[in-house]
């Protein structure tokens, strides 16, 4: 659907350590696909002056009455804002933004790998993926415990052997990076055959070109969620690009608008 | 009861009548029709289309904007697709949209300007040009054209020579005396100039003792610049006869309202819109509000009416 600007207000907005939820009263529902997301702000005044994209989570109401909700961590001075945000503040939002994840009908193992603040983007794949009734394995890291989201908030995370957590200093599930974690889950799956796996990815770049060195040799496909600064989301202000290749060149595309779902192939690692 | 009659905002920018003094700033608007999902277009004053050139221009590598307090520098590099795409591709669909609009142009040399604006003088939907005489991000950007009284007249004639649209300078607020960077404009026979572009600002990471924008130095805009932008608008509405178009972190009805007042023919926002789509429309149905509650009946009866001490 084409993006809307409209002025939410806030139902609930709880938090668990530096992670919160979001929930937002809008003035009609929304379809959004997996990966897409909002620019968000609600802060009094020009500082910070621009909005913040928070991946959408999930969706809900009917026609004139709508509800949006986020997961959010707090990493720097615009989260930190929302965070302190309560139920009743107003907030503005654009919405749906970018191009999301590309579900194709056919059987899969989907493996959702997120590092950082790439959980944002891979919950709502898992939330799809949990409502589909599909097979799915997670990949979460971060560097230490208390960065891991709270287990208790990922979709479809009671299935045993489904999550996999990884901190970087073993204070928590797998001692390494989500991408080790996932080379010792391809290494393991080889045996099986890897040809149904598809992989989406979402997370810092040196996360997501590990993940494709990995996987796209095997001919595994793998879908990336970029991280990029952006000032405005919807593609007008070019501030967002990234290489694309194209043919023997690249050229730059916006992670607002083209992205941030490319499919890893396509970038220009 | 009183009779409300909405007053007239009607804005006279040269030859051109605009249906009221609010513009998109080029390079926050893309082509215009990115904005169509959120309202009527044809609603704003004139659209100013991102900048074009003779060639498609890539851009500068990533690293291209970074938030600065109460404004945000950018060094995007003019990444656009070129005229003749622009003739072919965008401009059939301009006309449906029902805007105003204005092209915005730079080239590396005076000959690639001129192509420009000849190839863009074919091309019924543009209005005017918009000749940028000040992009801080790419070297032969027009700053090496605008920050010289003597550079903009030379670049200036020879564009006004190469088209029969108005044309409008936009000027860089990083020079000494903006008055007389100004007069040259009108001397060499621009129809209005416009201003300010961005100042021209940087920003390190102290962690990692890099640059944050890849081109080392950017643009700074947003309402950081406003005071900067309305004293130097000011001092060009003193220093021409020909009108000015005022620009520099505009937020707000009352933003707009300052320049007005300060003598500015019009107005264009620009980084407003990254934060809120919907700013230039904002704009304009704050500047009518204004005048309904001031019983102002004609923009003519407050712009350029600043008391002074």
């Amino acid at each position: 659907m084409q993006a809307k600007f409209v002025h939410g207000k806030i139902l609930r907005n709880t938090g668990s350590g530096i992670f919160y939820r979001m929930e937002v009263a809008i003035p009609d529902r929304i379809d959004f696909v997996p990966g897409q997301f909002a620019m968000v702000s609600g802060w009094p005044g020009n500082d910070p002056l621009l909005p913040r994209p928070l991946a959408i989570f999930r969706s809900g109401g009917v026609r004139g009455k709508g509800t949006v909700e986020f997961v959010y961590k707090v990493v720097g001075r615009g989260t930190a804002l929302l965070s302190g945000l309560h139920a009743g503040d107003p907030l503005a939002l654009t919405l749906p933004l970018g191009h999301g994840f590309d579900f194709p009908g056919e059987d899969r193992s989907w493996w959702l790998v997120g590092g950082g603040v790439g959980f944002s983007s891979v919950f709502p794949a898992a939330a799809a993926l949990d409502g589909q009734r599909a097979d799915f394995e997670i990949f979460l890291g971060a560097r230490t415990r208390d960065q891991l989201p709270p287990g208790e908030w990922i979709p479809g995370g009671t299935v045993p052997g489904r999550v996999h957590l990884c901190t970087d200093d073993g204070t928590a599930g797998f001692f390494g990076t989500a991408a080790a974690a996932l080379r010792d889950r391809i290494d393991r799956g080889k045996s099986s055959g890897l040809a149904h796996v598809a992989i989406l990815a979402c997370g810092p770049r040196e996360m997501l070109k590990a993940v494709a060195e990995l996987a796209l040799p095997l001919d595994i496909r793998v879908q990336v969620s970029l991280e990029s600064h952006m000032a405005c989301g919807f593609g007008v202000c070019w501030g967002c690009v990234t290489a694309v290749r194209d043919g023997e060149k690249s050229v730059y595309r916006r992670v607002c608008r083209e992205g941030p779902v490319f499919d890893a192939k396509e970038v220009a690692w | 009861m009183t009779q409300h009659v909405s007053p007239d905002l009607s804005a006279r920018v040269g030859s051109l009548l605009l249906k009221n003094p609010v513009m998109s700033a080029s390079g926050t608007f893309g082509y215009g029709l990115e904005f169509t999902p959120f309202y009527d277009i044809s609603r704003l004053g004139a659209v100013i289309v991102k900048g074009l050139s003779l060639l498609p221009t890539p851009g500068n590598a990533p690293g291209r904007i970074v938030e600065t307090p109460a404004g945000m520098l950018n060094a995007i590099g003019l990444q656009n697709i070129g005229v003749e795409r622009f003739v072919h591709e965008v401009a059939p669909r301009l006309t449906d949209a029902g805007a105003v609009y204005v092209a915005n142009i730079y080239g590396r040399t005076i000959e690639e300007y001129e192509a420009v604006a000849r190839r863009l003088s074919e091309v019924p939907a543009l209005a005017a040009i918009e000749l940028n005489a000040s992009c801080p991000n790419v070297k032969e950007g027009g700053i090496a054209f605008g920050s010289t009284t003597g550079g903009l007249t030379g670049l200036t004639r020879r564009v006004r020579a190469a088209t029969g649209k108005p044309l409008w300078v936009k000027l860089s607020p990083n020079v000494s005396d903006i008055g007389a960077i100004a007069r040259a404009a009108e001397e060499a026979g621009a129809d209005a100039v416009t201003l300010i572009n961005t100042l021209v600002g940087m920003a390190v990471d102290p962690r990692t003792r890099r640059p944050m924008l890849s081109n080392v130095t950017g643009g700074l805009s947003g309402p950081a610049v406003k005071p900067v932008a309305l004293r130097m608008v000011w001092e060009a509405c003193k220093a021409v006869k020909i009108p000015v178009v005022g620009i520099g972190g505009i937020q707000s009805a009352g933003d707009a309202l300052e320049f007005l007042l300060v003598g500015a023919a019009a107005v264009q926002v620009g980084t407003a819109n990254f934060r809120n789509p919907n700013a230039c429309v904002e704009i304009v149905d704050g500047i009518r509000d204004f005048f309904v509650r001031e019983k102002i009946s004609r923009l003519d009866d407050y712009r350029g009416k600043l008391l002074l001490p």
